[in-house]
């Protein structure tokens, strides 16, 4: 799956109409063969652009006004990507004609030991759901799957699988490099950053770390598309996926299996309701 | 698959800690959120009707059941609540036409994620009480408590003490 | 020159741990969810002292802990009181596997913690330990240590050093005085002056370890540029895509910016003292709204000076010790390395 020189040759078209004035896309990281985020603004960083399989990070990240300001932005997204991006339409983070979006039909990505990474071998939408150029053929969308991990902690005794948790929450270092790298966390101030908030704990204890992780997790809930830029950005490799595919669950088998931003305009799952919701658990 | 909860000698063992125990007079904490216009109204009829009701809740009053965001939750259970009680308008009825219908859904995926990281699923109960139901409220408080009272005291994740 | 030293191979070095890790409290990177930690252990299956790998957080918790209670305080009627918090008394410990970089991080954080106040708690923590650092035979691709402005090779920031020579010897060398006697107190191999053969392997090693890296820079050029260079474009572009998150302040060995926040229950509370990070947005956020370092790339050029300019101007030694944990942690993989050799070719 290598794209580069599309992708370059797109870029510079749209550098020479004067359509935008940042580009976003992949180059080559200095320390192995995976690629990172690239911010341009000048075309001559243009033959740096790079895609493969390796071009793990969610972009849609970029369009937060403190990276690119609000300004005109090109940039490429895969399946997952675009699902975010489309949430971020919806709920008018970014204006529809300030954003050029190169769509990529994704075959997966592979992590650092050269695997396919867990969310790509469960994806239920390779291909983008919005775009103004599309590059690669269509798969279609795939069928959900319930996540492996949390199947398995599901078959867990309480207290082992609580002080599974604890341990986890313990290793949080409150850097919120999960909050800052999820393109749907756009808040400007954001309830678990220590610095806008008192309420969560502005200590770096474990129980606060339990309380920012869970809520987080839960404002996320039903907009989560499981790009795993949160888990990929932890400097404590913490599984924080366990959290929004459990969510991700509830809502998929309860609420008329609801995915985050699969059709235009969708918003959340928790912003909709239908009068049939389940209600049995409530006395 | 959840643990089953044993009396053993006498007293309570904690449902997410074995090794923990209470004395069997040990009293839970109980935080209740109540929406104003149905579940409050019908704690104040239970009050002025005279039925009696365990103590150990202590009410909050919100606007609306969908003003509960998730964390109030987890910050009662955190500090010295041990568990939590939600009561909202019964569907249909919200004084803001659609507020309980959204509620219910945060309030089912809450559950879920709460019993997956440790909390026992009891510990976190919701219900639809109207402004006339008196004798429900007091129902519904009791049979909250007596849950509790059998899950014994919460430890788990509780705010380092001081 | 006479070099004292334990000629021993791998069996004995083995031996060396356990007979550590069975008399003191010791610490040594453990592995969890694929990545290596300092914890404490109990037995020498536990942990991986010698593994290639280095920590995610250096071993800087060790001695500024992510949090820590500082004052304990009590408001009621008659007013206000603060107590201590209760502090175990100060035990001699023992951190193994430490990498070069590491130690020399406490070595530089010294200074800091002697400057103005002295703080008490650091101080005791480092009188009571003894590191035992293993010296690295190959260079990662994000490490460059050698570049700077110390001496690698003849190094005094660890207690004990251990070198592995050629044909599975191992060299087991006390540094300090605190190396030297903790040895002699502890282990029941003793060291010896070392024979002219083993010193000149542990050169040999020295020597392929310093070939083995990718990144090297001429330290002394790019300190007296970067004096000059502070409107350089050049921050704007290598920051950009920094996505501001706190990561690479708090896994760095030597950064030391912290936080002060207060806890209360009812009347009771306590005072604790945190990481932050000069990179965060709201670092520079006071009390009013104003916030003078608002921009992100102001953000790093400030660090990326702070580290190779003005650390060294008050204290004498760069704040940056050449581990390369920030640019690996990085969610983006940002390198201070390329950031300040592009800023310093201008």
């Amino acid at each position: 799956m290598d794209y580069s020189k599309q992708i370059q040759e797109i870029a510079s078209k749209l550098f020479a109409e004067n359509k935008i004035d940042y580009f976003v896309g992949y180059k080559q990281n200095s320390f192995d063969d995976s690629q990172v985020p690239f911010l341009i603004t000048d075309p001559a960083e243009i033959p740096k652009l790079v895609f493969t399989n390796r071009s793990v990070f969610n972009l849609a990240n970029y369009l937060k006004p403190d990276h690119t300001k609000r300004k005109r932005v090109g940039l490429v997204v895969k399946g997952c990507d675009s699902r975010a991006l489309n949430l971020m339409l919806t709920e008018s983070q970014v204006k529809r004609e300030n954003v050029y979006i190169i769509g990529i039909c994704c075959e997966g990505v592979l992590n650092e030991k050269g695997e396919k990474a867990q969310n790509c071998v469960e994806c239920v939408m390779p291909d983008p759901v919005v775009y103004d150029e599309i590059i690669g053929t269509p798969s279609g969308k795939k069928e959900y799957t319930v996540n492996a991990d949390i199947k398995e902690l599901a078959l867990m005794a309480l207290n082992e699988r609580a002080d599974y948790f604890e341990n986890i929450f313990e290793n949080c270092i409150r850097c919120n490099a999960c909050r800052h790298s999820c393109p749907l966390c756009y808040c400007a101030k954001c309830c678990i950053d220590q610095e806008t908030s008192t309420l969560y704990h502005g200590a770096n204890t474990s129980s606060g770390a339990m309380h920012a992780l869970m809520t987080w997790s839960l404002h996320l809930a039903g907009r989560c598309v499981d790009c795993r830029n949160c888990e990929k950005a932890c400097p404590s490799h913490l599984p924080l996926h366990l959290l929004h595919k459990q969510n991700e669950s509830v809502i998929y088998e309860n609420f008329q299996q609801h995915l985050a931003g699969m059709e235009k305009d969708d918003r959340g799952a928790f912003y909709k309701y239908s009068l049939s919701d389940p209600d049995d658990f409530i006395l | 698959m959840e643990t089953e909860v044993k009396e053993a000698q006498g007293k309570i063992v904690s449902a997410e800690n074995p090794g923990i125990t209470a004395p069997a007079d040990w009293q839970p904490v109980i935080m209740g959120i109540l929406c104003n216009w149905c579940s409050y109204a019908g704690s104040d009829l239970t009050g002025t009707s005279r039925i009696q009701y365990p103590p150990n809740i202590r009410i909050i009053r919100v606007p609306c059941s969908s003003r509960v965001d998730p964390w109030f939750i987890i910050k009662s259970l955190q500090t010295t609540a041990d568990g939590v009680l939600i009561s909202g308008c019964h569907p249909g009825d919200c004084h803001y036409i659609s507020g309980n219908y959204y509620a219910r859904r945060r309030f089912l995926v809450t559950k879920k994620l709460l019993n997956f990281v440790g909390y026992h699923e009891n510990r976190v109960q919701f219900s639809w009480v109207s402004a006339a139901e008196g004798p429900k409220f007091a129902k519904v408080v009791a049979k909250v408590t007596a849950d509790i009272k059998k899950l014994g005291p919460l430890y788990r994740y509780k705010k380092e003490n001081f | 020159m006479s070099v004292n030293l334990i000629e021993t191979d791998k069996a004995g070095l083995q031996k060396f741990y356990e007979e550590i890790i069975g008399k003191f409290e010791t610490y040594a990177p453990v592995e969890q969810f694929g990545k290596y930690d300092y914890k404490r252990v109990t037995k020498l299956t536990e942990c991986d002292p010698d593994s290639p790998i280095a920590t995610t957080m250096s071993v800087k918790p060790l001695f500024f802990p992510k949090t820590s209670k500082i004052m304990k305080f009590l408001e009621d009627s008659s007013g206000t009181t603060l107590s201590e918090t209760e502090e175990e008394g100060p035990e001699l410990r023992v951190i193994l596997g430490v990498k070069h970089c590491d130690a020399r991080g406490l070595q530089v954080l010294d200074k800091v913690y002697n400057w103005d106040y002295i703080d008490t708690d650091y101080q005791e923590k480092r009188v009571n330990t003894v590191i035992i650092s293993t010296r690295c035979d190959k260079a990662a691709t994000h490490c460059f240590c050698t570049s700077l402005d110390y001496d690698v090779e003849n190094s005094d920031a660890h207690d004990v050093r251990i070198v592995y020579g050629l044909d599975g010897k191992v060299y087991i060398q006390p540094i300090t005085e605190k190396g030297g006697k903790f040895i002699k107190e502890n282990s029941s191999q003793q060291s010896a002056a070392g024979s002219q053969q083993s010193i000149e392997e542990i050169k040999k090693q020295y020597k392929s370890f310093e070939a083995s890296f990718r990144q090297k820079m001429n330290y002394n050029e790019v300190n007296a540029k970067l004096q000059k260079v502070f409107d350089s474009p050049e921050f704007e572009t290598i920051s950009s895509n920094c996505i501001g998150c706190n990561t690479c302040a708090f896994v760095c060995p030597t950064c030391h910016c912290f936080k002060i926040t207060d806890e209360k229950i009812k009347d009771t509370g306590v005072r604790y003292k945190s990481y932050d990070s000069c990179n965060n947005g709201y670092f520079t956020l006071m009390a009013g709204g104003h916030n003078p370092r608002p921009v992100k790339y102001r953000r790093w050029r400030q660090r990326a000076l702070h580290k190779f300019v003005y650390y060294k101007e008050r204290f004498g030694e760069n704040l940056c010790v050449g581990c390369g944990r920030c640019a690996i942690s990085c969610p983006v993989n940002i390198s201070i390395f390329d950031l300040v050799n592009q800023v310093a070719k201008v």
